[in-house]
């Protein structure tokens, strides 16, 4: 018997990195997934699985996809919110448009598909928000993206107060992990292979880490094993900040 | 249902301190479930109905039995891959109330014990390649309970030390977390409770006060420490794991 057997699950933002890893292990445990994101359906992802164009900061978004579990599964019991965007910009560079569009992702669209698929969980379930270690520390140059993962952190305690014991809500807060969005971080920097090469240093793990890394602790989260487990952040990544960033073997 | 691969640590060799304790015992046991050899130590302990979980003595506090406890596992299997430092006390005092005696004792234990057995179990993990060392923290690490003082000390100390470690010997593939415990239902809960006069509405707050409306079993701290030994969590290192059924993600709750 698989892990997640027949729960019902919604992964948000599964075209690509985190999401898909996620989707991908959900549906080697058992689930029934569906996913979605801005673009038109990956064409590798297996053809049982649901997807939606869905930006998550909308509201007409939110229903279609509210809609669709409703159809599909006729309820929900387990929602990861990974949808998540990133924008490489210092505060006095923010522009009204770059709050609207990362609050509206990151922050927006985690509120609003809570509030709509809570009340989908009728046997309890299961929330698993992806926050990230910038939420508790400050990337240079995030500034809303640190701010927008800080408001996903409370509200992840928020609901696991709120809807408890019915509901579990839990945040997983990644370090470096390979995606799309750890290359644009790095395509900044003056040097990125240099700064590559510095930041995996900082890793007592030695590596950066992999999707997959984050997708075994969703799945432990979502399933009874977690029985006890609500109202934490948890951060995975290799040991990066439970050391000092004034690392001095790197002078 | 299983939640983690079956036999999930086929074949690990493992160490358990405080292993014939509450928390301690249920950890061997899913270990067992799951393919390890565990070796349970403790002061004073009991024989288990598995085959494959042995009962050795040993005071955490003492550096001969540290070092007798892990000669015996490398007599055996040559190495180890996971340490859990389980063992613990708990003293209900005020600092005014602790003597220095009973201080020392719970940093002996508490402290001593973790840092003592974690330095040569390390040598032992080399020869495996690779290892997870599990302390026990616990919630009262970051926040206080009353008349505990020197409790909470102790566990912000292992919380700490877990960082530490995690930082010096990771680059080695040894990777070192804390679980932190809330309220669980074990003799350490029991003696906790027994000081109050009414026992069942005590233990009725203590379960509508938590999120999950309830105090957690041993399992739910096993099902924890069982993921973090394995290789699901092969990138999770240096961190303080909170289980405690949302109790700590609340601020203090009044009755309105």
């Amino acid at each position: 018997m698989s892990r997640l057997d027949g729960r019902a699950a919604l992964v948000t933002g599964g075209r690509q990195g985190i999401g898909r890893a996620i989707v991908d292990a959900f549906v080697a445990e058992g689930a029934d997934v569906a996913t979605c994101g801005r673009g038109e359906r990956p064409p590798d992802l297996p053809p049982t699985l649901g997807w939606r164009q869905t930006d998550v900061s909308s509201a007409d978004g939110i229903e279609d996809l509210r809609i669709e579990m409703l159809d599909r599964f006729g309820g929900l019991d387990i929602l990861v919110n990974n949808a998540g965007i990133q924008i490489e910009k210092t505060l006095l560079d923010t522009s009204d448009e770059d709050w609207d569009a990362l609050m509206g992702v990151n922050a927006k669209g985690v509120f609003m598909a809570c509030r709509a698929m809570i009340p989908l969980m009728k046997r309890g379930g299961v929330i698993i928000n992806i926050g990230s270690i910038s939420g508790n520390v400050a990337d240079p140059g995030l500034a809303l993206y640190n701010a927008s993962k800080a408001f996903v952190h409370g509200l992840t305690r928020s609901i696991a107060v709120d809807y408890g014991p019915k509901i579990r809500c839990n945040a997983i807060c990644p370090g470096w992990v390979m995606t799309g969005m750890a290359d644009a971080a790095f395509a900044v920097a003056d040097d990125p292979d240099t700064a590559k090469a510095d930041a995996l240093a900082r890793h007592p793990a030695g590596r950066f880490g992999q999707p997959e890394d984050i997708a075994a602790m969703a799945v432990w989260l979502a399933s009874d094993e977690a029985a006890f487990t609500t109202g934490q952040c948890f951060t995975i990544d290799g040991g990066m900040t439970s050391a000092s960033p004034l690392n001095p073997r790197l002078f | 249902m299983s939640a983690v691969p079956p036999d999930y640590l086929k074949d690990r060799i493992a160490v358990v301190t405080g292993g014939c304790g509450g928390i301690g015992r249920a950890i061997c046991q899913r270990f067992h479930a799951e393919g390890a050899v565990v070796y349970a130590t403790d002061i004073a302990g009991f024989d288990f109905p598995e085959s494959r979980i042995h009962v050795l003595r040993h005071d955490v506090g003492s550096e001969e039995d540290a070092k007798a406890v892990m000669a015996h596992v490398e007599a055996e299997h040559g190495r180890l891959d996971i340490l859990v430092n389980a063992a613990g006390i708990e003293i209900e005092k005020t600092i005014e109330e602790t003597t220095l005696d009973e201080w020392n004792r719970s940093f002996s234990v508490n402290v001593n014990g973790t840092f003592l057995t974690s330095k040569h179990a390390l040598s032992l993990m080399r020869k495996a390649g690779a290892g997870s060392i599990i302390n026990f923290g616990s919630y009262d690490g970051f926040i206080a309970d009353p008349s505990l003082a020197v409790y909470c000390a102790t566990k912000g100390a292992v919380h700490a030390l877990t960082r530490a470690m995690a930082c010096d010997h990771g680059p080695e593939g040894i990777r070192v977390n804390a679980v932190c415990p809330g309220y669980v239902d074990t003799p350490m809960l029991q003696s906790f409770f027994g000081e109050s006069g009414d026992i069942a509405s005590l233990k009725q707050a203590v379960r509508d006060v938590h999120p999950i409306r309830r105090y957690g079993q041993p399992e739910d701290i096993a099902n924890l420490v069982n993921w973090l030994a394995g290789d699901e969590a092969r990138y999770a290192s240096g961190q303080l794991w909170i289980i405690d059924g949302g109790l700590s993600a609340q601020v203090q709750q009044m009755r309105l």
